[in-house]
């Protein structure tokens, strides 16, 4: 069957079966004789088509099911019903072939093994991909001038930084040239500079013609990278689309979070300078939240309407996160307009 | 070289067979080296296998003090148990214990995200560690031969078997022990698996009591199970105890295991991996 999208996915769905213990040890003695499971949909019938050369940011909260699509768009995990295509290729029936076209990268884990120089590990992906010693090598080259990677070659991979080891883990993922990678949360716990690093590396690879499927919690890796947007939430997709649409709709809006020396009496004073935010209470008497946009209300503004009124202590300002737009996303703001 | 011209290099399919054989021998290399930067974990290893074979020589020394038992003498006990000792170090447990860990971590992910076939590659890893554990056990056997006075040769004429049946130890017992540990699938916890294996291998093997001390039956039971060919066969022709065609006989049944042993594995690798789940990461 020949597919007209590089990754055709439909009506995919997957469902894990969980063992269903009470608590405490009575609990798991009862489990030992009566054995109960329940079911949880990871995945809930997703239908997904991404073309060639392609940058897909795959977002939602934390057990939405991004993981376990990526997994199932690379072989690692057979899906309870539907189908998934990878270049016309089932991946879990044709896992080897589809292993050699895909890079991927779990952020959480590593390919490297653990007690052996990066160098060792990389030099055994290029055997298991049958690079010649040529093509490794300019490989290499390649991934050290974006990833700085020659400093980490000598290195046992247990000593590396996490930074270190997810620039070497994009490395392993990426030295036989794929031109699909799925990076799955390739930016978890990384610093800002380290970040920038990646991200970089990313937009690269996207400007050469990879197709690029970008698993994230950040924004700021999504709006850097990608020019649509999927969002999943409770295994189903969501949204579906142009990823400015979202972002200049949702993602505008900043809370700064204010500590003042005394509570005010009333919120409405403050809220009669700043006719364009929303004033609100905060966790104690002394805190008050401001939410505003800040292309209608500059930061400014903002702050001096509150000096004006109360005692500034101390702010903090909540930049928006991903998790908010697909909050509001699922609850319905964002409409049918949006939807697949 | 364009960027688009990288993309399209990059080939689809299996490897051919060389590259097939490189990825292997890689693998291998790498799982050797693994091992060998612990040092330290090397000789507490070399330690503990010392003393286990010490053990298991003046255990046998006592019984056979009042002479021999079942056709083993003292010498040809002393040989009967030292290869069975090196057979025994082979696919010890490096294997099974990676596997479980990774299987129970999630990190299978990332074996599955590699070209090269999951079993495939854990017997290739297999091979790896099997040099760092054949050197290990023949460097304490050949100690422990040493202190108690030498080991007679093969038994002449039986050299060919004996080379075919030892060559036929290491995958035998990777067929079990990639088994074993493919169960972690099931059972969510390797610890009990792994020590219910060892005490099933050791047990049926020979390793412990050679399996002619065992009742008739079990005798007969055991001559077509697995399990003797993982220790008992090569040892017994060493000793010259199965000769002729009859160890011929015994090396085919050797033989059919290996492959019996590795479709098994190769089947529930198939149920085991839709069992899988990974959560997180």
């Amino acid at each position: 069957m020949r597919c007209v999208s590089l990754i055709e996915v439909a009506q995919l769905r997957k469902v894990f079966r969980r063992a269903d213990k009470k608590p405490g040890l009575a609990g798991s003695v009862r489990h030992l004789v009566e054995r109960r499971f329940v079911d949880k949909v990871a995945v809930d019938d997703i239908d997904l088509r991404v073309e060639a050369g392609e940058a897909v940011a795959y977002v939602g909260p934390n057990g939405a099911g991004k993981s376990t699509t990526v997994k199932m768009l690379t072989g690692v995990l057979v899906p309870t019903s539907g189908t998934v295509h990878v270049e016309g290729r089932v991946p879990h029936k044709d896992r080897i072939a589809n292993a050699r076209r895909v890079g991927v990268v779990f952020g959480q884990r590593t390919q490297l093994w653990w007690d052996l120089p990066v160098r060792d590990s990389l030099e055994l992906l290029r055997d298991m991909h049958g690079l010649s010693d040529a093509d490794y090598r300019r490989n290499l080259e390649r991934l050290d001038a974006t990833l700085g990677l020659a400093e980490l070659l000598p290195v046992t991979a247990r000593k590396l930084s996490l930074g270190q080891r997810m620039r070497a883990d994009l490395a392993a993922a990426l030295v036989h040239t794929p031109p699909i990678v799925f990076l799955d949360e390739p930016t978890i716990g990384l610093d800002i500079a380290v970040k920038d690093r990646v991200r970089a590396f990313v937009r690269e690879l996207v400007a050469e013609g990879t197709t690029v499927m970008l698993t994230t919690h950040d924004l700021g890796d999504i709006e850097d990278i990608c020019r649509r947007l999927v969002i999943i939430d409770q295994g189903r997709i969501v949204y579906d689309g142009d990823i400015g649409t979202v972002v200049e709709t949702y993602a505008r809006e900043r809370t700064m979070h204010f500590s003042v020396a005394e509570a005010p009496a009333s919120l409405a004073g403050i809220a009669a300078r700043l006719p364009d935010a929303a004033v609100a209470e905060g966790p104690s008497d002394a805190q008050l939240d401001v939410t505003f946009d800040p292309a209608v209300v500059s930061s400014a503004r903002v702050l001096a309407a509150v000096q004006a009124e109360a005692d500034v202590v101390d702010l903090r300002i909540d930049e928006p996160a991903i998790e908010d737009v697909v909050r509001r996303v699922y609850a319905g703001e964002l409409g049918a307009g949006g939807m697949q | 070289m364009s960027a688009a011209a990288l993309l399209e290099a990059a080939p689809s399919g299996r490897l051919p067979f060389a590259g097939r054989t490189r990825a292997r021998r890689s693998m291998a290399r790498t799982a050797f080296r693994s091992l060998v930067a612990h040092q330290v974990s090397f000789l507490f290893g070399l330690l503990a296998t010392a003393f286990a074979v010490l053990s298991m020589l003046y255990l046998w020394r006592a019984v056979l003090a009042n002479g021999p038992l079942h056709g083993f003498d003292w010498p040809h006990m002393r040989a009967y148990l030292l290869v069975t000792f090196v057979a025994g170090s082979l696919v010890s447990s490096y294997v099974d214990y990676r596997m479980a860990g990774r299987i129970l971590q999630g990190d299978v992910a990332m074996d599955l995200v590699r070209p090269v076939g999951y079993q495939d590659a854990r017997f290739a890893e297999a091979l790896g560690f099997g040099v760092y554990e054949l050197g290990t056990g023949l460097l304490v056997a050949a100690v422990a031969a040493l202190a108690f006075g030498g080991v007679p040769g093969p038994a002449p004429g039986e050299l060919g078997a004996f080379v075919v049946s030892a060559l036929l130890v290491m995958p035998l017992r990777f067929g079990i022990v990639y088994m074993s540990g493919l169960v972690v699938f099931w059972t969510q916890n390797y610890i009990g698996v792994q020590a219910g294996r060892i005490a099933l291998v050791t047990l049926c093997s020979g390793a412990l009591v050679p399996i002619a001390f065992f009742p008739g039956w079990a005798q007969d039971v055991l001559t077509y199970l697995p399990f003797a060919g993982m220790a008992s066969t090569p040892a017994l022709v060493y000793v010259g105890h199965l000769a002729g065609a009859e160890a011929w006989r015994a090396v085919a049944v050797q033989a059919f295991w290996v492959v019996g042993l590795w479709l098994l594995g190769r089947a529930l690798w198939g149920a085991a991996s839709r069992q899988l789940t990974v959560h997180g990461g």
